[in-house]
């Protein structure tokens, strides 16, 4: 079905009035608007004095951090129940979102409040129309698009949303906007000009990578001589910086705030780059150089996640890239790692 | 949905010096904490954070527990400076235990030093409780000196029993010390009893270099790779593979673990250091 953007954004507006059960409404607006420089995102709650961005490319912030925050209560529970929406989340953190299902609900325990948050949002996705120089979801099976994992998707068709449903909670999304604004059916030749769109977008991604491209034996990273990996990581400072903003990393430090009047457990992000990550009381740590952390993080991602989960841990999002203080480029790494790998077999 | 993080307050009512740095907690949880021996819990201290930690005693008893703890760092010297009345926190049971269905009608080898053998006496104790289930047991114990052996009130009682040996030994004797039993590695005793490595179980906490040094001599000596048990311990921080701070390769010790099979890690990476 198709809907007008703008009339789309003014019933967001007015969602409030007409329903309150949903709290919050949070999509992605520019960061910054020096006009020389690629433009940013961030999510931020709606503002209807401002025009948010919800179809140009990732935010600079993983989706993550709305679902399993930098710092977080998780004993005592409170009951948050607070209905919200977030818009403008693409398919590599959609992707990420999937991964962190199967980690922190799938795996014989249930992460608390994870799931609060998980079960509260309704997640409208949006195709990707343009390309951060880092995105590379292609290279790892991944595409510009969403095709599941989302309550609603928004592709744009000239001047109009292309509405697609995607589960239960966004049927009923729908049936209130139709309610409030005119829906239309969509047509043969819209769904062609979306799948026209897709498919450019698709195509510069891989003219964009293909200098990046790498094999897929995953498992034989860790058979790599150990020089190489020092070569690779030498440029690292170990800030965790890649691990923090990576939209699949969810290691977290466990920090004690009771009070006198009752025990309280507050997680935040821990980072395997970090020297005290792994050391254990009495000083030993099984990775005490940089070299095996920078390694380690890979390995995670390519190997020991594929192991946990059936899947890896990179949705090519290019997020660590962009972060990296040293300017190490995590595509390069994954194609030169990946290349000894091969040549080791 | 039971929230993985919840805390279980627990009175400390008795603390043991075993050893120079070495103390035993006794303390009562506010509900039970049913475990199978082998399992970890997390100990925390309000305020300061906590850690994972093997009961050391039986499993037939889950309201009354025994923790035997080392001080070697940030947390473990806060435990150290509780005191009887104190109140901690724990969370768990977590992990894998080890299969004593497997251990019955065998001759049972456990193998331990220093502070590892902390879950090895709450193996040792839960099966005294059933010792008829067993051909045998022996515990081969080792400490760097007399001093530093720890659960000296409780040898003589381990001993009168039929089936079992306890034998100790201490790396040196220092000038001034009493001490009439081995002195030796702990390693060292396997050349000194009758092994019957065929088939049977052999069970391995300590300190890294005694269990790498220790799965070595079981091998050479005919243990199998799968009937070799150790007890990996990693920083085991969240208990149920969240916080992935423990993993080996693709194993956590805290979920697969602590108790794994030679056979099952001996070729990940740096599971000794």
């Amino acid at each position: 079905m198709l809907v007008n953007i703008l009339s789309f954004f003014s019933f967001l507006n007015r969602l409030n009035e007409i329903d309150n059960k949903f709290c919050s409404i949070i999509l992605p607006y520019r960061a910054r608007s020096d006009d020389d420089a690629p433009p940013i995102f961030s999510f931020q709650k709606l503002n209807n004095s401002k025009v948010p961005v919800l179809n140009y490319y990732r935010t600079i912030d993983p989706t993550k951090i709305l679902f399993y925050l930098f710092r977080e209560k998780v004993y005592p529970i409170e009951n948050k129940n607070l209905q919200r929406i977030i818009l403008g989340v693409k398919a590599c953190d959609l992707k990420a979102l999937h991964l962190l299902d199967k980690a922190l609900l799938q795996s014989g325990f249930i992460d608390p409040a994870y799931k609060q948050w998980r079960d509260n949002t309704l997640i409208i996705s949006s195709d990707c129309d343009y390309l951060h120089e880092t995105c590379s979801c292609n290279l790892v099976n991944g595409h510009p698009y969403s095709e599941n994992g989302f309550d609603l998707n928004l592709s744009v068709v000239d001047e109009n949303f292309l509405i697609q449903i995607g589960s239960e909670r966004g049927q009923e999304f729908v049936e209130l906007m139709k309610k409030e604004i005119t829906v239309a059916d969509s047509t043969a030749s819209d769904l062609e000009i979306v799948k026209a769109n897709r498919k450019k977008v698709f195509n510069q991604l891989i003219e964009k990578n293909i200098h990046l491209t790498h094999s897929e034996n995953f498992s034989d990273f860790r058979k790599v001589d150990l020089k190489s990996w020092e070569e690779a990581s030498k440029e690292c400072i170990g800030c965790g910086a890649c691990t923090n903003i990576c939209p699949t990393c969810y290691c977290l430090i466990l920090n004690d705030e009771s009070t006198e009047k009752e025990f309280i457990k507050v997680r935040s992000y821990d980072s395997c780059q970090w020297y005290g990550y792994a050391r254990v009381a009495g000083g030993g740590t099984p990775r005490p150089k940089m070299t095996d952390r920078f390694r380690n993080r890979y390995l995670c991602k390519f190997d020991y996640m594929h192991k946990n989960f059936a899947e890896i841990g990179c949705t090519g999002c290019g997020r660590c890239t962009e972060a990296c203080a040293a300017k190490i480029d995590f595509r390069e790494v994954v194609k030169n790692i990946s290349f000894l790998a091969q040549e080791v077999n | 949905m039971q929230n993985p993080y919840e805390v279980i307050p627990a009175e400390v009512y008795e603390i043991i010096q075993e050893s120079p740095l070495i103390r035993t907690l006794r303390f009562k949880p506010k509900k039970p904490i049913p475990f199978k021996t082998g399992q970890f819990i997390e100990v925390g201290i309000p305020g300061i954070g906590e850690g994972p930690f093997t009961p050391s005693s039986s499993h037939y008893i889950a309201d009354d527990m025994d923790v035997t703890i080392m001080k070697t760092g940030f947390l473990t010297e806060y435990i150290h400076k509780l005191r009887v009345g104190d109140v901690i926190g724990i969370r768990g049971p977590f992990g894998s235990n080890y299969p004593l269905e497997k251990f019955k009608g065998k001759d049972v080898l456990i193998l331990g030093g220093g502070c590892g053998l902390a879950p090895l006496r709450s193996l040792f104790l839960t099966m005294l409780h059933d010792n008829k289930d067993y051909n045998s047991i022996t515990f081969l114990a080792g400490a760097k000196t007399p001093k530093d052996c720890i659960y000296k009130d409780e040898v003589s009682e381990w001993r009168k029993y039929d089936n079992v040996r306890f034998i100790r030994a201490v790396d040196e004797v220092p000038p001034g010390e009493q001490w009439e039993e081995d002195v030796c590695l702990v390693t060292k005793l396997l050349q000194k009893i009758n092994m019957k490595p065929d088939g049977n179980p052999a069970i391995v906490c300590g300190p890294p270099v005694m269990m790498k040094f220790g799965t070595l001599d079981l091998l050479k000596f005919g243990y199998k790779e799968e009937n070799i048990y150790l007890s990996m311990e990693k920083k085991m921080y969240c208990g149920f593979g969240q916080c992935r701070h423990c993993v080996i390769g693709g194993y956590y010790a805290c979920k697969d673990g602590p108790v794994f099979t030679y056979a099952q890690i001996k070729n990940e990476e740096a599971i000794w250091d």
